[in-house]
């Protein structure tokens, strides 16, 4: 090694000896201490702790509260990642638009994500209230579905109606042609005033709701009802970051693409389906990755929860493993074989992805 | 004939397209509205929810006595009247305060002056009954109630009349006046006999129970704060220590700005130094370092913290602010950061640098920093934004020891202690008063934060 390269080497070392010695402390002795305490009987109050062999993690296997966190965590992981990935995809060819103002509203989406999760959750356990104002809202919604229907119905009715003309006279309008719509709109708006002022539709009379959310016993697709309302609060507060992603990704396709597809007559919807998903899959890959993990280790908004929810409704792996060590006598050794099972959950989807080839670089 | 023909056909097509145009951007305009109300909207009614006496009323209205111009001056002017101070109110001797209540009477019932006290109330539920403080009901003196008109009107299709009546509360200056303290609250309740029905009062009560027969109010002396920002004024006063009297949320509040900006500067210093490391100097092995360091990101954090909660309890870091700056001090993610951005600077700058015999301690600090600005903003914000809302680190380090929570930690606790009672209010109140300066930094430098997720996310 030459004298010159030493001296970088060594110079090199001492620029990032605060963070490998941090890395150390904090990463890889954590790490390693562990996966000891995962094999032994440790307590937080204990002093002295005995070899066991894997018996925590069959103990683990054999216990009602981790298995419902494990399936929980997966069940969880899963539904959050699918709604996520597709809300926000939506959401970022809605907003991918060349138009005055688009980074005002890109700012307003963005919102609810950087936000703390304390205070978030907070307000959205006020929302899951029983009368809190998602009960409230819903109510409202089904006390005017009669009134909504018939706007509906009116909207269709204008738009085919007027479609159908114009194709009769021989312009070739699409049937979601948006000038007619804007007519219909109008149309169906004040014929929908007309018949709830005379009478003929009337909305429901709203009453208090019954619903709970979170003290549900219920399950809903196998899932507590409790824990659908934090796939709620955490679909709504993530959708925004995974959409600021995607949106990157799709302002990277070139134009031309999009122009070659048109000049070959491909309709917007053929146009994203052959030419938008395609090009975006690296992207999709990144987004749904982290999703997974993000899920996965999701803590803050079940230990927010509290008593607000039944603990086994909501439980999932990183509250579990937080829950063993700070309650009771402090079950190191269990809480750090549950560890190592959230872990290993969380490399298996890394691995995965490897294996799918789709490596961290999206371009 | 034929040219005649089609000439029109042409016009009306462009026209057409020209109309499609204008409605579909309206169309799309109308769309991203509907969403931001759909991310906005919550947080409005919740905000809403947040000023109310009762948020979990049903049905939940939008327009209620807080969002009235009617009571923000009558609040004012109460206060004004009460302390002297119109933002907060309060009760202060020598003050005179005349109130009028008026009531709806049916048809062939006899008006009967309703009994007014002014009550002894504890300041609320949770921490806030604790306390003992000084109440108004000891100085308080009300006059006599007096009937001041009757008017014949129409409520809710009952013919009736409506009856007004006048009495004042003082607060007399004793010979001692200097022993009187300022009460911060003067409670009132005001009951009136059966089959009348409150109908307006010089400020609309907090609560009206028994069909509107009693009306009571929590300070009728609010001022505009205490009365539209009531729930936000509890924070402050209601959640004290019990111990040393001092306001929590304040504390908290300090505490969440002493750690993020501590570990701001850690961050900053440690990270640059070693993403410039990492990115430019020779060193062995440094690729293999560096996807230990990106594997250590994807490692949850619930794996390593047993360990890292008994290395800071053996250096007795537990339960204090340094054990949560330890803890964060930097982060692989930061030095990523970095990396990615020393990568992107042209090589020549350092090569002239060490040319002119720099050693690398200079070259970084009189030339590669300067350079970094950009990075380090964005760094320092996202860092800022993260330790602000740091909740798992702060529940391991802190638990038990309130006084040195940081805000999310001390919601939570707000939580336990105010959400058997259900008070939404106050912890409405105080999740939107730990957003402010998340909201004003977002607002500042939303650039930032955008670009921020977009970059770290992609780049990777």
């Amino acid at each position: 090694m030459l004298r010159s390269q030493r001296t970088e080497a060594l110079y090199a070392l001492l620029f990032l000896a605060p963070f490998l010695i941090h890395l150390g402390i904090f990463f890889v002795f954590a790490f390693v201490r562990t996966v000891g305490f995962s094999f032994t009987d440790a307590t937080l109050i204990g002093q002295s702790s005995r070899f066991v062999g894997f018996s925590n993690f069959v103990e683990l296997f054999r216990e009602p509260r981790f298995l419902a966190a494990l399936t929980h965590s997966i069940s969880f992981m899963l539904v959050v990642t699918t709604l996520q990935t597709l809300l926000a995809l939506a959401l970022a060819a809605v907003l991918n638009q060349r138009l005055r103002g688009i980074t005002f509203f890109r700012t307003v989406y963005y919102i609810p994500s950087v936000l703390s999760s304390a205070a978030v959750t907070v307000i959205a356990i006020w929302f899951f209230q029983k009368t809190g104002f998602l009960n409230t809202f819903i109510g409202y919604i089904g006390s005017v579905a009669p009134v909504l229907l018939a706007f509906g119905g009116l909207f269709v009715l204008a738009q085919a109606v007027q479609v159908g003309w114009e194709r009769w006279r021989g312009v070739p309008v699409p049937w979601l042609d948006p000038a007619l719509a804007t007519i219909s709109l109008v149309v169906a708006l004040a014929l929908t005033w007309g018949l709830v002022g005379l009478g003929v539709v009337r909305p429901l009379e709203a009453r208090p709701p019954e619903f709970t959310w979170l003290t549900n016993p219920d399950r809903f697709l196998g899932i507590p009802i409790p824990l659908w309302s934090i796939v709620i609060l955490n679909t709504f507060t993530t959708i925004p970051t995974l959409m600021l992603i995607f949106l990157a990704g799709l302002q990277d396709i070139p134009r031309s693409l999009y122009e070659a597809a048109s000049i070959d007559g491909a309709t917007p919807l053929q146009q994203f389906f052959s030419v938008t998903v395609p090009m975006l899959r690296p992207v999709t890959f990144l987004v749904i990755t982290l999703s997974l993990i993000g899920t996965l280790q999701m803590f803050d908004q079940v230990a927010l929860m509290g008593d607000a929810a039944p603990l086994d409704s909501i439980i999932v792996l990183a509250y579990y493993v937080y829950n063993n060590v700070f309650s009771g006598e402090g079950k190191v050794g269990l809480a750090s074989a549950a560890a190592l099972i959230l872990a290993g959950l969380t490399f298996a989807i890394v691995l995965l992805q490897r294996a799918l080839g789709i490596s961290e670089k999206a371009h | 004939m034929a040219t005649k023909a089609i000439r029109p056909v042409r016009k009306l097509d462009e026209r057409h397209l020209a109309r499609q145009r204008w409605a579909r951007a309206g169309w799309v305009y109308g769309a991203m509205l509907a969403l931001a109300v759909f991310f906005i909207g919550p947080f409005y009614v919740a905000f809403l929810g947040s000023l109310k006496d009762n948020p979990l009323e049903w049905p939940f209205r939008y327009s209620f006595a807080q969002t009235q111009p009617k009571n923000w001056a009558a609040a004012w002017r109460l206060g004004q009247l009460g302390a002297g101070n119109p933002w907060t109110g309060g009760f202060a001797p020598g003050a005179e305060i005349p109130f009028q209540i008026s009531y709806f009477l049916e048809e062939g019932q006899e008006p009967e002056p309703p009994t007014v006290t002014v009550p002894t109330r504890r300041a609320g539920a949770g921490l806030g009954a604790i306390f003992d403080e000084v109440q108004a009901a000891q100085y308080a003196q009300v006059s006599e109630v007096q009937e001041v008109s009757r008017r014949p009107a129409v409520v809710g299709g009952q013919p009736g009349q409506i009856v007004t009546y006048a009495f004042t509360i003082r607060y007399p200056k004793g010979d001692a006046a200097a022993n009187q303290p300022t009460i911060p609250r003067l409670p009132l309740d005001v009951e009136a006999p059966r089959g009348q029905q409150y109908y307006a009062a010089t400020l609309d009560p907090n609560r009206l129970e028994r069909r509107g027969r009693v009306a009571s109010w929590d300070s009728v002396t609010p001022g505009f704060f205490g009365y539209v920002f009531r729930n936000y004024v509890r924070v402050f006063n209601e959640a004290r220590d019990p111990n040393t009297g001092a306001s929590f949320f304040l504390r908290w509040t300090a505490n969440s700005f002493f750690v993020s900006l501590a570990v701001v500067l850690t961050t900053l210093l440690f990270a640059s130094l070693g993403g410039y490391a990492l990115a430019r100097m020779y060193l062995p092995g440094k690729n293999y370092l560096f996807a230990f360091i990106v594997f250590t990101m994807t490692v949850p954090s619930q794996a390593t913290f047993i360990s890292n909660y008994l290395v800071l309890r053996d250096l007795g870091l537990l339960g204090s602010l340094w054990g949560m700056i330890v803890w964060s001090a930097v982060g692989a993610g930061a030095v990523f950061i970095m990396k990615q951005f020393f990568e992107s600077i042209p090589r020549e700058i350092e090569e002239a640098a060490l040319m002119d015999g720099a050693t690398p301690v200079t070259t970084f600090f009189r030339i590669i920093l300067p350079i970094a600005t950009p990075a380090l903003g964005a760094l320092t914000i996202l860092t800022f934004q993260g330790m602000w809302n740091e909740f798992f680190k702060a529940a391991v380090v802190l638990s038990g020891q309130q006084a040195s929570y940081t805000l999310p930690l001390g919601l939570s606790f707000f939580r336990s202690a105010y959400g058997v009672a259900g008070d939404w209010g106050l912890m409405l109140a105080s999740a939107f008063l730990s957003m402010i300066p998340i909201i004003i930094l977002f607002v500042v430098f939303q650039r930032y934060f955008v670009e921020g997720v977009s970059t770290s996310a992609l780049k990777g």
